[in-house]
Parts: structure tokens; sequence; C-alpha cells
């Protein structure tokens, strides 16, 4: 037979299985909260790193004028490098509709079954694909609509079309990795084809590669390491007479997206260890009003000769049973719910998850958790409850605090002429000031964090709208070569509805160091100088302007990356070949890291340096219906498109501006889906405490509830006025969150854009999340006061009276 | 039928079914509670059967566990009994649904608590005028009027904004009656009104019940204080959850109660005609009438005294002192209404507990007998004192 002590421990835990539910809820939920951010935290990363490095990713990612394998073969034998392959990429268009063309790129491969660098790992059907055959990656798949088996119809060089048999779909992690704007998230379709194929697609050159892939020998995770190799690589390359356009470094574990989710893990920290503070904040409310429900057996233990310590350890004792009885809860559930995430995480964010596992951290960290969190939020309560006198204790009336009525109790009595039943409840409300205090803690900031989501949400498509500043025009257009703009703008102004027509240039550069040596890939847009489709954001100089010769505005990654660059210093890029200086006349906020190192200068300067005066490639029009909605913009370049054909001029590339920054947008479906799960579980914390403190105040006033019976309340009046006080608690609570959500706002979202783009955002808020907030903290109150209070009602009165 | 004792105030119920249907404001009619626990059923009313009338202050009394809480709970619908009726004026209470008898309880009851109950959050002014906002009486103004009125009736009206814990157990309940009052109910149940209080407190909540009695209120009390009992116009007295005859608690008060139940049990009625003479029962008592019991043996210097209502004889009592002396005869000038004990019964009884003797020899009407105590020292028996008054 248990020690007579042991039994009590058992009888409170299991005695009041309502009491001890809430008190168990309280640190499941934090220890849950723990728990999954843990497992996403140690496995996420983890399986990035192991998934990508399994890939045998390229160290030095090279796209360069063709080449053929003699080149490949000869980098493979330079000292340091211990692999090189190429590969044939060009970009075309594939029909995912009747009529409707999306960019794809492809990548063909001589020997795409023996490809060791940048492996792809198979999703579906067959790999390596054969003749004439195409495999696709999965991200994008959906936008062919297609599956295995069917024929996706690419677009010719020629303007005519061919078909390809869709026979695999493979997971591709070093999509990104070449240092594109946008990376994964902007990429289009990814196909995959034998070199065999290029000839019958009326590619030039099909023996011949444009891309390079090599993987080093040593330590790949030193800079240092990566920086040499791409000297002596670049050497190599001109010594072969091959110009170099672009060339990225990477190391073989750093996945292209691990900055996002290193972003997300920043709040994913963040607000768990908020859970858990919360979690401990409702932990020592319920642990409280346990106490106060227990003074009177406390009485009697101190009337049998228990000394203080004695009983403190009966209720340490009782709170450490909780603590275990929790854990076995929320490990496994949140295990369970880390691992769904990490699992869905995988094709967002485009890596391989390798299933379920024992999480040692997460399982010590919270067993300490378990073990501490309820402890210590038992201390002061246990520690005030054992003080207690056993006159105090039996009697349940203190005499050190003769009661007194406040300020707060005066001005609720100017009510009672209004509604007396109102003052019962306004006085209930702010009976109990301390774990009224605790319950507003946590509604307030659970609520306050809730509605900061759909702020900062609105924050990131604010900021990801920037990029729209930088593409005002309705349509985007890629033509297959360099055209007159004349002759180009006379065409479209052909189309109805054209209002403007402007021809872009764009380059791919390189930054050369002060060193000599390569630096960064850099993209350099040229509109011209006057262009009134581009409004930039300046954060410091001045834009492009007519009579401009060799100026450039920077993107705001290079303040990141060189800190020490300002404006008016000169900077020296490749373009086509050729070193050039420029001046840095100012810099710009474009999307941050999302759009890579771009650059502008003015069309008029960059032809001019390129020989290509009064032509162009790329062409901006403007309609001459504002506020084109997305489908109106996509039957504009449709009808543009068409026309430009018809007079043999082939568009390889169409775009709306709408589109751009919806793709953009797209990518951050995945970060917003994961704060709104946060989001609800810290107003789930809040939630717990409203609830809890309801049912608390419910319980401890069983008896007055039958007296209020006794005296004429029914059931109903009883029911309003348990309603408004939890009404009362969630509307001021409300109004505390909504003030507390502008701060918090601003400080999530700037962290997760620091994170994700390298600066932050200007400060937005919608209404939608204080309204739906406000909803929810209502029907909670409700539903938090209506239950206890209806089981109340139920008893008998002599029940709850407790008569002989 | 109601005969006054001229030894107290109180006055005794002994009506006839029909008539306590018709007459009364509260009748009880065979209730039984029986409550279910883990272990086995408890029975705490064993058909009990009372009723009340308007204007009434009657006292519930009975040792702890003996069902007087219980009682009260029937007739306030704290509870419900497990069978029998509660009527109230025209309303059965026992059919109500809890809601219901809350809507009910509000208008036509109020209720008095050992401790008090009063809303600790609210003033008391505003505990009083709490039933008023239940159900809805006059407007809120009124309300605060008439609750200031009350408070000043019980004498804290310069207390009205204290909270309950800021006033004495005293005040508190001077408070709570005032909170009972706030319908302005016919009838007041109070459970232990004064159990909690110190002796003045106790007398000044008793002089405003009997203050509000005077008024027109019907009161019934429960209590433990015999004390406070007597002063009430009738006691019911409660043993194992069931009523004691009202005459044998009045004859026969220093019987235990256990002993008046048993009594209650076995007594038998009967009515004497006027103008007979016949040997005396081995124990009686007198409900209505007057009779004169004497000894023909006269020679043995016993007289003859007169046994009135509410008081208790009997021929065979002779053997409390160990004599056992013939020839009681009971005599009657009008018709005499007894409760009587037959000789066997009265025999077991005072075998099987010596302590019956004791209480009997002090209450019974007998000349010559004595009572000798465990100091083996005399007393006169109660009937000596009527003996010296006869002669």
């Amino acid at each position: 037979m248990a020690r007579p002590r042991t039994q009590k421990v058992f009888s409170d835990l299991w005695g009041n299985p309502q009491r001890s539910l809430l008190v168990l809820a309280s640190i499941v939920v934090g220890l849950f909260a723990i728990g999954v951010v843990g497992t996403i935290y140690v496995i996420g990363p983890q399986d990035m790193r192991v998934s990508y490095a399994a890939t045998n990713p390229a160290n030095l990612t090279v796209l360069a004028t063709p080449f053929d394998r003699c080149l490949v073969n000869h980098i493979e034998e330079m000292p340091g490098v211990r692999q090189a392959e190429g590969a044939r990429t060009f970009s075309t268009r594939l029909e995912s509709e009747p009529g409707k063309w999306i960019a794809i790129d492809m990548k063909a491969l001589k020997d795409p079954g023996q490809m060791e660098i940048n492996q792809v790992r198979l999703v579906e059907g067959v790999w390596p694909p054969g003749e004439r055959e195409i495999v696709v990656d999965q991200y994008r798949l959906e936008d062919t609509n297609a599956q295995i088996g069917d024929l996706l119809t690419l677009e010719l060089p020629s303007g005519k079309t061919r078909q390809l048999k869709l026979v695999g779909v493979v997971q591709d992690l070093s999509i990104g990795a070449n240092g594109d704007p946008g990376g994964f998230f902007n990429s289009p379709v990814l196909g995959y084809i034998t070199q065999d194929s290029l000839e019958w697609l009326e590619q030039p050159l099909p023996k011949q590669y444009n891309q390079l892939f090599v993987t080093l020998e040593g330590d790949t995770e030193n800079p240092a390491t990566l920086e040499a190799a791409a000297q002596a690589v670049r050497e190599e390359v001109k010594h072969c007479d091959v110009e170099i356009i672009s060339m990225v470094q990477r190391s073989s574990t750093e996945h292209p997206n691990l900055y996002l989710v290193q972003a997300i893990l920043a709040v994913l920290v963040v607000i768990g260890l908020l859970v858990s503070f919360l979690s401990g904040f409702l932990i020592a409310n319920t642990l409280q009003a346990i106490m106060n429900q227990q003074m009177q057996q406390i009485g009697i233990l101190k009337t049998v000769g228990a000394r203080r310590l004695q009983i403190a350890g009966i209720y340490l004792l009782l709170s450490l049973m909780f603590g275990v009885l929790a854990y076995l809860v929320a490990l496994p559930l949140s295990l369970l719910v880390g691992f769904q995430i990490v699992d869905y995480l995988t094709v967002q964010i485009n890596y391989v998850f390798y299933g379920p596992r024992v999480v040692l951290p997460v399982v010590v960290l919270l067993a300490v958790i378990a073990v501490l969190m309820p402890q210590l939020s038992a201390l002061l309560p246990v520690r005030q409850g054992t003080r207690i006198s056993v006159q105090e204790a039996l009697s349940g009336y203190s005499q050190s605090h003769p009661p007194e009525r406040g300020w707060l109790d005066h001005q609720i009595s100017r009510l009672r002429n209004y509604s007396l039943l109102l003052v019962v409840s306004l006085r209930n409300t702010f009976r109990r000031k301390g774990r009224l205090l605790l319950t507003l803690v946590t509604l307030t900031l659970g609520g306050a964090v809730f509605i900061a989501t759909f702020n900062v949400r609105i924050s990131l498509v604010q900021y990801v709208d920037q990029i729209i500043q930088y593409f005002l025009a309705d349509v985007n257009i890629t033509l297959d070569r360099s055209y007159h703009i004349e002759e180009i703008e006379e065409k479209i102004e052909e189309v109805p509805g054209i209002s403007m027509v402007e021809g872009w240039m764009f380059a791919r550069t390189e930054l050369i160091m002060d060193d000599g040596s390569i630096g960064e890939s850099v993209s350099l847009l040229a509109p011209p100088a006057s262009s009134p489709l581009i409004e930039p954001i300046l954060v410091d100089g001045r834009w492009i302007q007519p009579g401009d010769r060799n100026a450039i505005a920077l993107s705001e990654l290079f303040l990141e990356k060189f800190p020490d660059l300002d404006v008016g210093d000169t900077i020296r890029l490749r373009v086509n070949g050729k070193e050039t200086d420029w001046v840095v006349v100012g810099f710009f906020q474009m999307g941050g890291k999302v759009s890579g190192y771009s650059a502008y200068t003015s069309y008029e300067y960059l032809s001019e340096l390129v020989h290509q005066t009064g032509r162009a490639m790329g062409y901006r029009v403007v309609s001459q219906q504002t506020d084109m909605t997305l489908e109106q913009q996509n039957a504009l370049g449709k009808a543009i498109e068409t026309h430009l054909g018809q007079s043999g001029i082939q568009v390889i590339d169409i775009s709306t501006g709408k589109s751009l920054t919806q793709k953009a947008s797209d990518g951050f479906t995945i970060l917003t889906a994961i704060l709104l799960f946060l989001a609800l579980l810290t107003a789930m914390v809040g939630s717990i405490g409203l609830a809890g403190t309801m049912s608390l105040n419910v319980m401890e006033r069983t008896r007055e509830i039958g007296i209020l019976r006794a005296i004429g309340a029914t059931d109903l009046s009883l029911m309003r006025m348990v309603l408004v006080e939890g009404a009362l608690i969630g509307i001021i609570s409300w109004l505390m969150a909504s003030a507390a959500a502008f701060p918090i706002s601003e400080i999530m979202s700037d962290s997760i854009t620091l994170a994700l783009f390298g600066s932050p955002a200007n400060f937005a808020f919608t209404p939608t999340g204080f309204i739906v907030w406000l909803v929810i903290v209502l029907i909670l109150a409700v539903l938090a006061s209506v239950l206890p209070a209806r089981s109340a009602t139920r008893l008998t009165i002599r029940e709850v009276l407790s008569y002989e | 039928m109601l005969a006054e004792n001229p030894s107290s105030q109180q006055k005794l119920h002994l009506l006839p079914p029909d008539r306590c249907r018709d007459e009364a404001l509260i009748e009880m009619r065979d209730i039984v509670k029986t409550f279910k626990t883990p272990d086995a059923e408890f029975t705490a009313l064993k058909g009990v059967t009372a009723c009340f009338f308007k204007g009434e202050f009657v006292s519930i009394v009975g040792k702890s566990g003996s069902g007087k809480s219980t009682l009260a709970n029937m007739l306030t619908g704290i509870d419900h009994p497990t069978s029998g009726s509660v009527r109230v004026e025209n309303t059965h209470i026992h059919k109500l649904s809890e809601n219901e008898m809350s809507r009910w309880r509000g208008k036509n009851l109020g209720i008095v608590f050992q401790f008090f109950q009063l809303m600790p959050i609210l003033t008391l002014l505003e505990n009083v005028m709490l039933p008023m906002a239940f159900c809805n009486n006059c407007g809120a103004v009124e309300r605060e009027k008439r609750a200031m009125m009350l408070l000043d009736l019980v004498g804290l009206a310069n207390m009205a904004d204290k909270l309950p814990a800021a006033v004495s157990g005293g005040q508190q309940q001077s408070a709570a009656i005032a909170r009972a009052l706030a319908n302005d109910p016919p009838i007041l149940i109070a459970d232990e009104p004064t159990g909690n209080l110190d002796s003045r407190s106790a007398d000044e909540v008793f002089d405003i019940f009997t203050n509000l009695v005077e008024e027109g209120k019907t009161i019934l009390m429960v209590t433990h204080d015999p004390g406070l009992a007597q002063r009430t116009h009738r006691t019911l007295l409660l043993s194992d959850g069931e009523l004691i005859n009202p005459w044998v608690a009045q004859a026969l008060p220093d019987l235990s109660h256990s002993h008046m139940l048993w009594l209650t049990h076995r007594l038998k009625a009967q009515t004497l005609p006027a103008g007979v003479s016949l040997p005396a029962p081995a124990l009686f008592l007198v409900t209505a009438g007057n009779l004169e019991i004497n000894n023909h043996h006269s020679d043995n210097g016993f007289g003859k005294i007169a046994v009135r209502p509410g008081q208790a004889s009997g021929g065979a009592l002779h053997r409390l002192n160990g004599n056992s002396q013939p020839g009681w005869q009971v005599s009657t000038g009008s018709p005499v209404e007894i409760l009587t004990l037959d000789d066997t019964d009265l025999q077991s009884w005072l075998e099987n507990d010596s302590a019956v003797s004791h209480s009997l020899a002090k209450d019974i009407l007998l000349p010559g007998v004595k009572v000798i105590d465990v100091a083996g020292q005399e007393h006169a028996a109660a009937g000596d004192n009527f003996q010296e008054e006869s002669r």
C-alpha cells in the first residue's frame, strides 16, 4: 500500500480530472512547441545538408561560350579537381495548354545515366531519358499539366514545335545553385534530355557544352579553397579560348535554399521559446488555483504535524508527476508533427527527408524541460500556499489583509442601478487580479503573435511587391535575337490597345575584384535612362539619368557583401568578355537576396558598349488600359506574340507584370504557412489560458453559484454572468494584443526580411488579423465560460452547498 | 385541535389530515429522502408529515444527523424528496424543475443560511439588491431604496457599502436576513441561523425573526439550540429522520430523543368520556381535557392530582421506585383525549433501559414517587409539587 503522502498525490492527480487535464494541457502545449521546433531545427538543416551532399553537388558552376569535351577532360586533370562534367543548357517554351506557352530550361547531358555531379533523385517513371524523351523536375511539374507518358510540346528556334515523351520525374536539389535571381522559387520548369536530342530540337552546335560543373578535393567548406580553385579553373578556361559568362562557387553542403530555412528557424526558435514561456505562466496560474483549493487540506496537514517542507514536497511531487505525464504525451506528438512538417517542406524547399528517427537532443531537452518547467512554475504558488497559517487555512479568512474597496470597485458600483448582474460579472473578472494578469499576459502575447503573423505576411508581400516597381510594364518580351528597336516598336504598336513600347538590354556580367580575381555574377539591366517603366526604391545615391555614361546603380545586396562600397566609388565589371569601369551612382532595394546581385545602367551606354546601338532583345510593353488584371495581361501578351510571329519574329519568353510578383509571393507560402502554424500554437496557449482561468473561476465559485440559485438565479442568468466575465477578459486581452501587435509585427517582419532579403521591411499591417483574432477570442471566451458554467448549473444546490 | 400548555407559550398541533391540507400554508406529506453512497443507502427522512400555518414561528430541532437540515432542504427546494410531496400554498414544489424552482424561490421564499453565504464581492447593499435583480422586481432605483430600507430594518444602514468580510458575523447574518426579505416573501426558512454566532448576536438575530413574525411572516427555523426553540411558537423534534410526537416531547422532555421516538411509535390514542372512573393506564399523556389520578387505598398516604394536556402520568409508574402499588384510578369530569402505553410495553421498556426510569421519574405526575440518584440521594418526583397544590 502506498504511503499516505504518495496516496494523496495520486488522489490529487486523479481526483479532479478537469483540473488535472488543464494543468497537463498547459505543460503539454509548451513541450509540444519546443519539441516541434526542436525537431525541425535538428532534422531540417541536417537532412538538407546530407541530401544535398549526397547529390555530389558542383563546387563550381560555370556558364560559358560553347566548348567541347576536351575542355572538360582538361579541367578534370587539374590538381585539386575531383570531377568535371559538361552540360548543354538552353531555354525555350513548352505548351502547357493549347495556346499557352510557359518557359522551360533544358539541360542536355551526353549520358544522363552516368551523371556524377548534381545527381538527381528519381521520383517517378524512368531515368535517364532516351533520345527524344524528356524527364522533368518535380517542383514545376504541375505547371506542365502533364503526367508520365504524355507528350510535351516544345517550341524550336525556327518557330516549329516538337514533342517529347515525358518518361520520368526527378528531384534536382541543385536548382538555384547557379545563382540565378530568385533561385529555386523563381525557376521555370526544368527538363532533362540527352545530348542526342539537341539536333532534333534545332539547337546549334549539338555536340558542344555551355555549362561546366566541377567538384573539388580538399576542404570545400573553406571559401579560400573554392576561391583558389575558381581562379585556377578560370585561367584554364580562358587559356582554352572559352569565354566565361558567369561562375558560381558553393560548398558541398550549402543547400541553395538554406537561407530560407535559416529564416524560418530563426522565427521558429523565437516563437517556440515564447510559447514555452507562456506555458510556464499557464502552469503557475493553474497551480496557484490548485493551492487555493487545497488550502483547507494544508491546514489539516499542519494540524497533524506536517512541516512546511514536507507539505511543499507533496505538491512539488504532484507537479513533477504532471511534468512526467505531459512529457509522455508531448514527446511523441511533437516528434510526429515535427516530422510531418519536415516532410511537407521537402518539396517546398527541395531536399530529401530521411524519415522519422530518434532525435536525441529533442528527447533529452523535453525531458529536462518537463521536469524543470512545472517545478519552477510551482515554486512560488507552493511557497505561498505552504506559508499560510493553520487558522487562515481552515477558516479561509486572512487576518493580515482586511478587504478594501479600491477605485475600480467604486467605479464598478456605479453600474449597479443599470445592471447588478453586470456588476457581479465585472467584480468577478477583477476578483483575482494575479490570475487575471497571468491570463491576460498569455492571451495578449498569443493574440499579438497571431495578429502579427497576418501583418508579417502583408509586409512580405509588400516587400516582394517592390519588385513590381522595376517591372511596371504590362508585358515583358524576350525575342530570339536582337532586333532594331524601331522595327519591333512599330510591329507591337499595331496590336490594338498598346500605349508604349521600350527596348531594354540585358547582360550577364562578372564583378572584377581589386586583386583582379573574378567575383560575383551580376545581372545588368539597361532600360532607357528616362524610362517611366521603372520606379526604383533608392536606399542611397541617385538613379540613372539621361546623359550618364558609365553610371551604375547597384542592388542593396552589394552593401551586405561589400560594406565599404559607397556612392561615387568605381567598380569593374566584365561585360561580354570585356572589362569596364563603372561609377556607382546609387543603391536600390529590390528583394534583397532573392533578386541576387543586380544592377542598372542606361540602355544608351550599354548598347554602345556592346555595339548594339538601336537594337534590343528585350521589350517592355504598356497597355492603354490601366490596372490590368493578370488575365488581361496574359491576353495582351498572347496577342503580341501572335502578331510578331506572323511577321516572322520569334518570341522566346513572354511574361506579364503581375505574374512576376505572384511567382515571388508564392515562394513565401511556406514561410507564411509555418508562421500561421505557430500563430495557431500561440493562440492555443492563449486559449488554454482563458479556458483554464474561466474553468477555475467557475469551479471556485461553485458554492456561490449554488447560493445565487438559492436566491432566485435561473440557469440563463448564471450563464449570462459567466459569459460576460469571459467576454470581458477576451475583449481586454484583444485590446492589449492589438496594441502589442504593432511592435511585435515590426520585430518579426524585420527579423524575417533581414534573414531572407538582407534588409528590413517597411512596416505594414492589415485589419484582417485583428478581426480574425477578435472573433476567435470571443468564441473562445464563450466556450471557455459556457462549458464550466453548464456543469456547475447542473449540480443540485444541495451538492454545491454540501449540506450535512 | 389546539391545546395550550401553561408552562410554555408553545401551541401543539394535532390536526386531522384534511384540515392540514385545507388550512396549512405549507404541507409536507410522507416525505422520504434516501441518499445513495458508494457503500450503502442512507435514509435521512423516513416518512415525515408536517404542516405549517401562516404567521407561525416554528423551530425544527434535532441532534446532528437527525435530518433537520434535510427537512429544511425539502422545504426550500434545495433538495428533492425521494418520495412524498411538498406543497407551499398552491405550488407542489417537489414537481418543479431546478430552473422553475429558482424562479419560484426568488419570489416566494427567503433563505437564511448558517454560514451567511453572502456574495463576497458585493457590498451588503448590493447583496440585498441581488434577489430583486434576479426576479426583476421594481426598477433599479427603487431596488436600492428598498435594500437600504431592509438594511435599516436590521440595523445595518451605515454598513451598506461595506464588503461582507469587513463586518462581523452577526452583521453578516443580519444582512443575510435583509437579503432574504428582498422580494418580500411570505416565508422565511432559516437553517441554523445562529449556529455560527456568539450568544449576543444570536439574540439580536432572533429578535429580528420575532419582529418579522409579528409582522405576519411565517418563519421555519432549524436549530440545535433548545433554548431558542423554546421561544418559538412550536417545535418539531426530529430524531433519526422521524418526527417525535410533540405531546411526548412536551410531557416527557427529560427522555432522550431515541426514547421519545420509541414512545411515539408505541403510544395509542384513546378518548375517555366524561364522568368515568377507571383503572389508570400504565402510562398515559393527556392531549385534551383534564383528568385526575388517584389511589383508592388512601390510607397509604397517596392523594389525587389533576393531569392536564401536555402532562404525563400512569398507574404502573410506582415501579420507578421499586414498588408495585396497584389501585390507581383516573376519573374524568369532561371528555379527555389521551395517548396510552400498555403495561407490557412499559414493563419491557423499563427493564431494558435503566436510564428510562430516571428520566420518566423527573417528568411524570404521580404522588409519592421518589427518584434515587447515583449518589443514593432521594428526590421527590415532579408530581409531589402538584400533590401539595391539590391538597
